[in-house]
């Protein structure tokens, strides 16, 4: 859990007095905590009262829709409730039968207790595990476009952003562009760029390694210079103008600076160590693509603190010739997870593929992790890896990787564990939109289709899990909630947690 | 007069027989009596007779006198239906070379028509009577022509030479650029011609004002000559040499390829958007934002058939729509999609329904398309429409073919029967009263 929302927990009176203008009480009244939506179960009567006063139209039209039904869903409505899941945070580990509410593609609550804003969209996720959307961080063909340009050049309606989002994707790199896949909208696709700078630091190609280590020695000479001008000028001893950036290779400056991300590919242990040597050298953020053979330097990793990027599966056979340990290894990814590595997961193929290595693509993406946790990582690391630490590797945990408050309402609901090879994504959020609905869309609906409960169904669940939480909330001393009938809008749109 | 009037009767028999073999059209009546008349304004009407004098349906209906002089075409018993002919808003298989990308928009389609020594009879077997035609190329390649199929060899006059400006549009940033561009360039056009205006205006009334002055000196001097003083003579002469700036305003001259641009941002032109996917709709909207422009929709096949996903903004536009008579799989699925039904559905009331393909087979196909997708749930009276009088007015001429009623030009096909029966054959076309299409004169004069 973030501070904010420790804080909005210790102090839940505090936003609601600062929210208390006239504009925020024309928002739809709340209706009930949802465990207690059974509680008030015969609505019916209740509508039979008078009509509402006519204030104005958007008041009017509110209290039509509550006249109908108060379950009813509105649309537009700018919050979406993710209801009765699992909830797999990343940030704060699980929540059984927990609630999400968005607004306007934030996170702006999570918790067993959630009370719903009238006419929120829903999605019964009941019974379904709930996970943040995954992240592929190098992706060809799944949005066109690079950089920036991706904003101009996205199909939204592409067949690849479709099985993307199928596959439980919600944000790719492409081109050093971070797009969302924003199905059916151009709203909120470009997040932004990497901020990745390439370097060629391969043992094969020793003249650039040079080029590199000569370059980093000339921005370092100018920041020590320049750090030697600032401290003169703090101390009023100023000498002459500050020293400029002259002839420095572009990105090296912002590489040292800790404005950029060096990106590195490398496989061999060789390579790998001598990368290691230059971050030494030169501390900078970091991302090596690739990392075969990290799990046998995985401690010195972990030390100058570089990213990775594997691809479990990506096997290379031992050279017997070395006296030492080479090859791929199952037990890379927890080696490196074991020595506190950060890194994420890509199939070998990153794009989506109908032939060829069809199963090796990024619509099997949790299919790869699933063979890291083969190899003896813990599962709730190959989930962090395809979620938060790849929104790190992006340089977008601010906004991405985990269910937070506060965070884009960026959400995968499964129909069973993420990792188990008979699990479907059933709805893909973006941006607090439902993306994706496997019972809608073409392509999975009729693989084990979606058992739609009938009404009966659904008011008996309902009923036992309100009787259930009752029990729960009469053990637990003081932790029942007594809620009023109409709860100000300002609650509701307070962030809170559990 | 007695001579006159007895001339006048000697003349008479004589004028008749020499007019009898030409048949002067004029005043002429035709009746045509016919089974089933799909007049497209409404449901389809049995029994009908049309009344058909100057190129006008006179009267239409089930109870029609006929005059004792009128040549009288019946053709209840056969099966035969009359419809307003079909119109072709692309036929772009009528038009040569390939232009690449870019801003031609100077370039008419008139200019790239390459036709086969038989297209006319090749549209008219079909029941085409107006043929619309665009410029090669994407990006802005230029404007549209309307040409009428009127049966008589050659090349043709075209009906209209310039009419809507094309656009392709695409979902790249290229696509995008190419038509931003093309508006900065437009509004540059404009402020230019407002800048020159203005000048224009203020050297004119400063001339003016300066005119008057002279004119007051000129009396002056005038009366100074009276009283006999010479030297305010010279003075008036050397002002006389400056040039007056022309007395109306000559706007600059503004590049064939803005000019059109120019009148399409001044709202005063009409655009024609080619879209190829439901996201180019997307794309084009967020290239639009908050400029109104009149325009209207071209929906093409492209990579995938996908523009059921925007079915419902395309009807919030109002605006008139085209699409292909095809009933297409979604992409790689077996999900099959009725496009032209889905948009009728979505509230799209201007729909075009054009041709499967554009080529003449697609021409050929046409009917048989149609008939497909009415029979997955397309209306057929908007089918008949979208094909007909609906594309005649995309083209302009909702004037020329119109739906079937008294009053209305008398430009019709008489099929062998129901037009959507692709074993249908066209017997007879009818432009303005006169035949242009005669399935079994053509016959006949080929067995010949």
């Amino acid at each position: 859990m973030n501070l904010l929302s420790l804080l909005m927990l210790m102090f839940p009176a505090a936003p609601a007095a600062a929210l208390d203008s006239p504009l925020l009480w024309q928002e739809p009244p709340v209706e009930e905590v949802v465990e207690e939506e059974v509680a008030e179960e015969p609505v019916e009567e209740i509508t039979e009262q008078e009509p509402a006063q006519e204030e104005s139209a958007e008041v009017e039209e509110v209290e039509e829709v509550e006249e109908e039904d108060p379950n009813a869903e509105d649309p537009n409505s700018p919050y979406l409730a993710i209801i009765g899941g699992d909830i797999h945070t990343v940030s704060d580990g699980l929540i059984r039968k927990g609630t999400i509410l968005c607004k306007e593609g934030r996170i702006l609550k999570v918790g067993r207790r959630v009370k719903l804003p009238k006419g929120a969209r829903r999605v019964d996720a009941s019974g379904m595990q709930v996970y943040p959307g995954l992240i592929a961080v190098r992706t060809n063909g799944i949005v066109s476009g690079r950089g920036t340009n991706i904003a101009d050049d996205f199909d939204p309606f592409g067949l690849n952003v479709d099985l993307g989002l199928a596959g439980g994707l919600t944000t790719v790199e492409s081109g050093n562009g971070i797009a969302k896949l924003t199905r059916g909208t151009l709203e909120g696709t470009v997040l932004g760029t990497t901020g990745w700078i390439n370097l060629n630091y391969s043992s094969t190609s020793p003249g650039s390694r040079r080029s590199v280590r000569a370059e980093f020695s000339k921005v370092r000479d100018f920041l020590r210079e320049r750090r030697a001008w600032e401290t003169a000028k703090a101390m009023g001893e100023e000498e002459g103008d500050e020293p400029e950036a002259k002839g420095l290779k572009s990105g090296y400056l912002e590489l040292l600076e800790g404005k950029a991300i060096a990106r590195f590919n490398a496989n061999g242990l060789k390579d790998l160590l001598s990368i290691c040597d230059l971050l030494d050298e030169y501390p900078m953020q970091s991302v090596i693509f690739g990392g075969q053979e990290a799990w046998a330097c995985a401690g010195r990793i972990g030390r100058v603190g570089a990213r990775l990027v594997i691809t479990p599966r990506a096997k290379s056979w031992a050279d017997d010739s070395l006296n030492r340990p080479s090859g791929w290894s199952i037990e890379n990814a927890k080696i490196l997870w074991e020595h506190g590595v950060t890194f994420s997961i890509l199939p070998q193929q990153t794009f989506i593929s109908t032939g060829g290595l069809a199963g090796r693509d990024l619509l099997n993406l949790p299919m790869e992790a699933a063979f890291a946790i083969r190899g003896g990582l813990p599962q709730q690391a190959a989930l962090q890896a395809l979620t938060l630490d790849a929104a790190k590797i992006l340089g977008m945990d601010d906004r991405l990787g985990t269910i937070e408050v506060g965070k884009d309402a960026d959400i995968i609901i499964c129909d069973g564990d993420l990792f188990h090879y008979r699990t479907f994504v059933e709805w893909s959020v973006v941006n607090g939109r439902v993306a994706y609905d496997k019972a809608k869309a073409p392509y999975f609906a009729h693989i084990r289709p979606r058992e739609v409960p009938s009404m009966d169904e659904l008011v008996e669940e309902i009923q036992r899990a309100a009787d259930a939480l009752e029990e729960e909330a009469g053990n637990a001393e003081g932790d029942v909630e007594t809620v009023e009938e109409e709860v100000s809008a300002e609650e509701i749109d307070a962030p809170g947690g559990i | 007069m007695i001579l006159s009037s007895l001339l006048l009767f000697a003349a008479q028999p004589l004028q008749a027989e020499a007019s009898e073999p030409t048949r002067e059209p004029t005043g002429r009546v035709t009746v045509y009596r016919l089974g089933q008349v799909e007049t497209l304004e409404g449901d389809a009407q049995k029994n009908v007779s049309l009344l058909v004098r100057d190129g006008v349906i006179e009267r239409m209906g089930q109870a029609v006198i006929i005059p004792d002089h009128a040549e009288v075409i019946d053709l209840r018993r056969s099966g035969q239906v009359a419809t307003p002919p079909l119109v072709l808003t692309h036929a772009n298989w009528l038009i040569e070379g390939r232009r690449s990308g870019g801003r031609n928009s100077q370039f008419l389609a008139l200019d790239s028509l390459w036709l086969e020594a038989d297209w006319e009879q090749d549209l008219l077997e079909e029941g085409v009577l107006l043929v619309g035609v665009d410029p090669p190329g994407s990006g802005l390649p230029g404007r549209t022509s309307v040409l009428e199929v009127d049966g008589q060899t050659g090349q043709p006059e075209p009906l209209v030479a310039d009419l809507h400006l094309k656009v392709t549009m695409a979902s790249s940033s290229s696509a995008k650029k190419l038509i931003r561009d093309a508006w900065k360039a437009a509004e540059d056009a404009i402020e230019k011609e407002e800048k020159a205006e203005k000048d224009w205006k203020k050297a004119r009334e400063e001339w003016e004002a300066k005119q008057k002055e002279k004119e007051e000196a000129a009396k002056k001097e005038e009366k100074a000559k009276k009283d006999g003083d010479t030297a305010a003579q010279d003075g008036g002469k050397k002002e006389q040499e400056e040039e007056a700036p022309p007395e109306t305003f000559e706007p600059p001259k503004i590049k064939p390829d803005v000019s059109p641009l120019v009148d399409w941002v001044r709202q005063e032109r009409v655009g024609q958007l080619w879209l190829r996917s439901a996201s180019d709709w997307l794309h084009w909207q967020d290239l639009l934002g908050e400029r109104e422009l009149s325009y209207e929709i071209v929906l093409r096949h492209g990579r995938s058939q996908n523009f059921g996903e925007v079915a419902s903004a395309l009807a919030a536009t109002e605006l008139r729509v085209e699409v292909p008579a095809v009933i297409s799989f979604l992409p790689f699925t077996r999900v099959r999609a009725n496009l032209p039904a889905e948009l009728a559905a979505a509230g799209v009331e201007k729909l075009i329904l054009a041709p499967p393909n554009d080529s003449l087979s697609g021409v050929r196909s046409w009917r048989l398309g149609a008939a497909r997708v009415v029979a997955e749930g397309l209306d057929r009276q908007v089918a008949l429409r979208g094909m007909s009088v609906e594309a005649a007015a995309s083209l302009g001429q909702e004037e020329m073919i119109a739906p079937l009623k008294s009053g209305s030009p008398a430009t019709f096909v008489i099929w062998s029967g129901d037009p959507l029966d692709p074993m249908s054959e066209v017997d007879l076309v009818v432009s303005a009263g006169k035949v242009v299409y005669d399935r079994a004169k053509k016959e006949k004069e080929e067995a010949r």
